[in-house]
């Protein structure tokens, strides 16, 4: 199987879906020549030519609104959001609109539309270019949430989302764009609202999403070492989300950890969490369920307070020794 | 100004209450809150407490008079006040007649709220709230808002849903195992209970073998008293950390000297006295000399107990109990004996109450009528410590420092401590006091 980054394994999945569905388009903000913000569509625009990767002017509510017009017509349209932190400028399209009018027009008429956004911090790229801003989406009915942390899953996650009847945001984190991984060739799909078991342990379950997967997977691994067994489930959906599998997991382990970047009031390791308490697995937790996510500030400039301001693997190292022991 | 004493209502719809009987009499001195008569309802007896300190006075009605709630029924006189104090009023002394007809509802909690001694504000709050402010305990001389305040909430608080912290695992496996979860030490956060200190917890109902055992056998249930003692010393032994100590003591005086009181007893027909009653009379001395040996660990308290009560191991058909000895440092020697035969006796005929065989402080075990040398007892919980006394045997012993020998009674005593509050140097002074008073009982006059 050939290994690729993150990000080629995104590029492969619009390049195969527009070769293989005329629908499909990309509209964004320097998506052509330049390549994109992070060069994730380099060589599209001479491949698929400028109808079919559409550049725009700087106005993130235009690309929506132009996506769901699109789309509302029988489109299959991919908007990129140079940074997802501008999202927050399409909530009326996105929120408003995209979500509400398959509800609203009895299935009559549906959004198929996808929103891809880079989210995340440790780029330096301060407070208004590193936001994790995927509990504010997930609140919103009607929009699909998925989060990929690997290659694998990135390409299949997309294949799934520009296929779904829904308008769904594909959050990418910048930290994973030159992660490498294992991606089939081919058409193959990562079905949305399917979580996945990324590492099989006894000790502890550990939910988590994005770079956060793979920042647990290391710390879980070195715990190992120590006799200390982590399970590591990834949503990768986050809404529709997969609780079964986490359900399943504290069965078996007794314990809960939550992690994500998000900052923690409001964030979605509550929802996990309630859940979770609220479901059958109630009777099987053998220690408080905690959580360990971004302070409640905006991420700063500063790199060593950017790195403080989201958890980082010693963090999650010494909550998971805080639990193990008996801490809480 | 003398407090008023009112009929106080007890039942929203309550008109009327009979006198059942003055528990104070006019003169006495009287405190609040204490009863002071029980009345009846149509519903109910209840005791009516008193709402100030002071002297009961301007008693109006007598038991079995009915009389209008919030109706003054008679005085509480202040320290200075005398009967000259109390206000004349138009009530007959005998019961009201028929025809006084209930005053307004408006005027009855006026009244009612008025009698006790309470802050404007508190009042009013009551009247908002609805709360009879007879009910109401003052924390100073007069009802305060916090008073009611407090009050509200001491109402609607709900008792504890859960009497054990423990996880939801916790909970399940015990539920699942049919374990009581109050028996299972946590070793959780703060004594939490986890899943796992249920699953290696033992029940003592569980029998340690596993059922379908085949071989023939006589089945005894575990219950009763057989239970309580099994489920009692099973976590003393896990759970208090046992030292015992031993000492070898030559009763040669201890035997003199009980001849000597046995021939004063039956002068005076009286009982003999055991060596188990000198035996507690010793102890008792010794133990008020050693406060440790005489104490509980009460969560992360150690209590001293003043009195030493001393708890004597006595076999029974159905199994050990053991009767109490109170105060025994304040009794005498015949005081002991008398109150040894007394539970002995009731003990055998199985007449003992609850009180009997409860406060313990110190238990004694003797084993030497069965002719053991030495044994180690276990503690008998809440209690930290518990004397082992061997049989009394004589032996050739060395009496001086010359080396010679010669044949003299001996027993040992062993000490088990719970050594999170005894040390062994404690325990050793402890043995030593015994050995000291039982070979030279005078000791005691000293």
């Amino acid at each position: 199987m050939p290994e690729m980054t993150y990000l080629e394994a995104i590029r492969q999945a619009l390049w195969d879906e527009m070769k293989r569905d005329e629908r499909v388009f990309l509209i964004g903000e320097d998506i052509g020549r330049y390549g994109g913000a992070f060069g994730l569509t380099h060589g599209m625009l001479d491949e698929f030519g400028p109808e079919r990767v559409r550049e725009t002017p700087i106005s993130e509510p235009t690309i929506v609104g132009a996506a769901l017009g699109a789309a509302l017509v029988g489109m299959r349209p991919v908007a990129e959001m140079m940074f997802m932190d501008f999202t927050l400028l399409t909530l009326d399209q996105l929120g408003n609109q995209a979500a509400k009018v398959r509800f609203m027009f009895g299935g009559k008429a549906t959004a198929p539309m996808v929103i891809r956004m880079p989210g995340g911090s440790g780029t330096g790229a301060a407070a208004q270019h590193s936001q994790s801003l995927e509990s504010l989406l997930m609140h919103i009915p009607g929009l699909k949430v998925v989060n990929p942390s690997t290659p694998y899953d990135a390409k299949g996650l997309m294949l799934s989302s520009i296929r779904d009847p829904n308008p769904v945001c594909f959050i990418e984190h910048k930290l994973l764009y030159k992660t490498k991984g294992e991606v089939p060739e081919g058409d193959y799909t990562v079905p949305i609202g399917v979580s996945e078991v990324k590492r099989q342990g006894r000790d502890l379950t550990i939910v988590a999403n994005n770079v956060m997967v793979v920042r647990t997977l290391k710390v879980a691994e070195k715990l190992a070492g120590e006799g200390i067994e982590v399970e590591v489930i990834d949503p990768r959906t986050m809404r529709p989300m997969d609780t079964e599998t986490i359900i399943e997991s504290v069965c078996k382990t007794g314990r809960l950890l939550v992690i994500h970047e998000a900052c923690q009031t409001g964030g979605w390791a509550g929802e996990v969490i309630a859940a979770i308490t609220g479901s059958r697995a109630f009777d099987y937790l053998d220690a408080p369920a905690r959580r360990l996510a971004g302070k409640d500030i905006p991420i700063p400039y500063n790199r060593a307070l950017e790195r403080a301001a989201v958890p980082q693997e010693e963090d999650i190292e010494r909550e998971i020794r805080a639990i193990a022991s008996g801490q809480y | 100004m003398p407090v008023p004493f009112i009929m106080p209502k007890f039942d929203m719809d309550q008109e009327k209450a009979t006198i059942i009987s003055w528990e104070k009499h006019e003169g006495d001195t009287v405190r609040m809150d204490e009863t002071v008569l029980t009345v009846e309802t149509d519903k109910v007896s209840m005791e009516v407490p008193c709402p100030a300190d002071g002297v009961l006075a301007g008693i109006k009605y007598q038991n079995g008079d009915t009389v209008p709630v919030t109706t003054v029924i008679a005085y509480v006189l202040k320290p200075g006040e005398t009967v000259a104090d109390l206000p004349r009023d138009k009530i007959p002394a005998s019961a009201p007649k028929p025809e006084v007809a209930p005053p307004p509802l408006a005027e009855v909690s006026a009244a009612a709220v008025a009698s006790v001694a309470a802050t404007p504000v508190a009042v009013r709050m009551a009247k908002e709230e609805g709360v009879d402010l007879a009910k109401v305990q003052a924390s100073g001389n007069r009802i305060t808002r916090e008073d009611v305040e407090h009050y509200l909430v001491e109402k609607v608080k709900p008792a504890g849903r859960v009497a054990v912290a423990a996880t939801p695992a916790a909970r399940r496996v015990a539920r699942e195992r049919d374990i009581p979860l109050e028996a299972v030490a946590g070793s959780g956060p703060r004594g939490r209970v986890q899943a796992a200190d249920v699953a290696a917890f033992q029940s003592p109902h569980q029998p340690i073998f596993v059922s379908g055992d085949a071989r023939p056998a006589d089945v005894v249930p575990l219950i009763g008293i057989r239970q309580r003692i099994a489920e009692r010393m099973q976590s003393s032994f896990q759970e208090l950390p046992h030292i015992a100590l031993t000492i070898e003591v030559d009763v040669t005086e201890l035997e003199a000297a009980r001849r000597r009181l046995n021939e004063l007893a039956m002068k005076q027909s009286h009982g003999k006295v055991s060596m188990t009653a000198l035996l507690v009379k010793i102890t008792a001395w010794a133990l008020k000399r050693n406060p440790y040996v005489n104490s509980s660990l009460v969560g992360d308290q150690i209590h001293l107990w003043r009195d030493v009560n001393i708890g004597i191991a006595t076999a029974l058909d159905e199994g050990l109990i053991v009767p109490v000895i109170r105060q025994a440092n304040e009794k005498s020697i015949r005081q002991i004996v008398d109150a040894l035969d007394n539970l002995t006796s009731r003990a055998r005929d199985g007449k003992l109450t609850l009180a009997d065989v409860q406060q313990g402080t110190f238990t004694i075990s003797n084993l030497g009528m069965f002719g053991i040398r030495q044994f180690r007892a276990i503690i008998n919980p809440p209690e930290s410590a518990i004397l082992a006394v061997g049989t009394m045997i004589r032996k050739p012993v060395v009496i001086n420092e010359r080396d010679e020998v010669a044949v003299r009674p001996s027993m040992t005593l062993t000490l088990s401590a719970d050594h999170r509050v005894i040390d062994g140097v404690v325990a050793a002074r402890f043995l030593n006091d015994l050995m000291l008073a039982i070979e030279t009982p005078e000791t005691l006059l000293y």
